[in-house]
């Protein structure tokens, strides 16, 4: 049985003993491996401060909010990725966060080594030229933290700390010619076993999304879906929805946001469509009855449509439970 | 799966001996399915020594093992009901019979059970909780208990 998210906190107080179980690590596994559906918790961070961590069930939503674990609020906060209720971010100068967010744990991860040696040092990394990600290798039951970049002398290198035996080990043996040819969106996405990042505009298709592995610790490449025009479209960004690989953007021209998902894994032709008549939109969830959550910006509000009666909207509005109420549940039927 | 007439012998904590359709338990009981599928259960000698299920704990888990498997056709408001009704119990019976379903593994009980003690907590004040569940030592020292009453005001 899964306890709501919200209520933690409370049980964590009732003795000792639920204290210690509840601020295990293992418990925190145990707990993502009971939730229903993994993708339908979702965060969003606001004001580089506050972290707003939200439970989707089928007709509610709860939410938390909860301030990074930073004694003093840093300049830049960044989500470089993340997977199985752990997020990695980037917080300045030069440390990545492993933070989980059901337990509050979290660890500071040094990589000085890494940025002193920088080609670009900018101080708002993560910089265009680097990949960041964040995976569980379920062979070795360790998460892994990757970190590509390129160096003063224009080299390109992998590098990745295992949470385990918390080092870092240099891996550029693997590196990927891919790396210098596209200006990428930094963030990874984790899914199935691997981690997907994808350029941030996307002026070919074929095998433009790149994949590390991190049980082989190898990168492979993905097609991304053929697109109308390029040029009318923003970035892409990366997301997982009903279990499905999936991509988004907006489109300039048509002022909607364009998903892509990939039904099934690896098979190009299974790139599905969905346009959505809403130029800012975030989708967060797919239901399997067809309903797409997702949050409509800037507003911190999640709206859910309804794939099958896009053009017609009655709202519903539906206050989430939670001590300042900063989200709204749209419903649109026909 | 045995088959429907066999009968196999549970034996409580105060050496009862409680005769029960096989197919009920195995059907409910994790560790009897095992058991009767590894073939370590004889049906002439054996009894299963269940030493830390009272008697009565044990006939109540036969009665719902035994209910639900001749009525999981039934709708699910009177399954319900009828759960509602059998958990009808006071405390220390509910704990009894969770750690019966836990030992046994009878996963339908043990989820209706964490349900059944979810509601009675839900939405409870922290000392209630500890009523509740009669938590007599929080172990918490009293600075800890004093930091997390500041920390969160509302849960007391």
């Amino acid at each position: 049985m899964r306890v709501p998210i919200r209520h933690l906190a409370r049980l964590k107080c009732v003795s000792k003993l639920w204290y210690s179980l509840i601020s295990d690590p293992d418990f925190a596994e145990l707990h993502f491996h009971h939730s229903p559906v993994a993708t339908n918790a979702c965060f969003f961070i606001e004001n580089e401060a506050m972290v707003y961590f939200i439970y989707l069930d089928d007709n509610d939503a709860s939410q938390k909010v909860m301030s990074p674990p930073f004694k003093k609020k840093p300049s830049h906060f960044a989500v470089l990725g993340s997977c199985r209720g752990f997020i990695l971010s980037y917080r300045d100068p030069h440390f990545l966060v492993v933070w989980n967010l059901l337990t509050g744990f979290s660890k500071r991860i040094s990589y000085s080594h890494i940025v002193a040696r920088l080609k670009y040092y900018v101080v708002r990394l993560p910089y265009k030229f680097h990949l960041y990600g964040f995976g569980y290798d379920a062979s070795q039951d360790d998460y892994l933290v990757v970190v590509a970049w390129q160096d003063k002398d224009d080299h390109y290198h992998l590098d990745y700390l295992s949470l385990r035996t918390n080092s870092w080990i240099n891996l550029d043996a693997a590196l990927s010619n891919l790396l210098g040819s596209y200006n990428w969106n930094p963030p990874g996405l984790f899914f199935n076993g691997t981690i997907h990042w994808v350029p941030s505009v996307l002026e070919a298709y074929r095998d433009v999304i790149l994949i590390f592995d991190l049980k082989e610790r190898t990168f492979s490449t993905l097609s991304a879906p053929e697109q109308p025009v390029k040029s009318a479209c923003s970035y892409s960004i990366l997301a997982v929805l009903g279990g499905c690989l999936g991509l988004y953007y907006r489109n300039y021209d048509s002022r909607k946001t364009e998903i892509w998902v990939m039904k099934e894994y690896k098979v190009h032709s299974t790139w599905t469509l969905y346009q959505i008549p809403c130029e800012v939109f975030q989708p967060v969830c797919f239901y399997s009855h067809g309903d797409i959550i997702g949050r409509v910006e800037p507003m911190l509000c999640i709206q859910r449509v309804s794939c099958h009666s896009l053009a017609t909207l009655r709202t519903r509005t539906r206050r989430i439970r939670g001590r300042k109420t900063v989200c709204k549940l749209f419903s649109y039927a026909l | 799966m045995g088959s429907p007439l066999k009968k196999i012998m549970l034996c409580s904590s105060e050496k009862e001996i409680f005769s029960v359709e096989e197919q009920v338990m195995v059907q409910h009981s994790v560790i009897i399915n095992n058991m009767i599928e590894d073939g370590s259960y004889n049906y002439e000698e054996s009894k299963i020594p269940l030493d830390c299920v009272d008697s009565k704990t044990l006939k109540k888990v036969i009665d719902y093992c035994t209910y639900h498997t001749h009525h999981h056709n039934d709708n699910q408001e009177d399954l319900e009901a009828w759960d509602a009704q059998f958990l009808n119990v006071d405390s220390n019976g509910l704990y009894d019979l969770l750690m019966a379903a836990n030992y046994l593994e009878i996963r339908n009980l043990l989820d209706l059970i964490y349900r059944t003690i979810k509601n009675m907590i839900k939405g409870k004040k922290i000392d209630e909780i500890r009523r509740i569940l009669n938590i007599k030592d929080h172990g918490f020292t009293p600075e800890e208990e004093e930091q997390n009453r500041k920390e969160y005001p509302h849960f007391y």
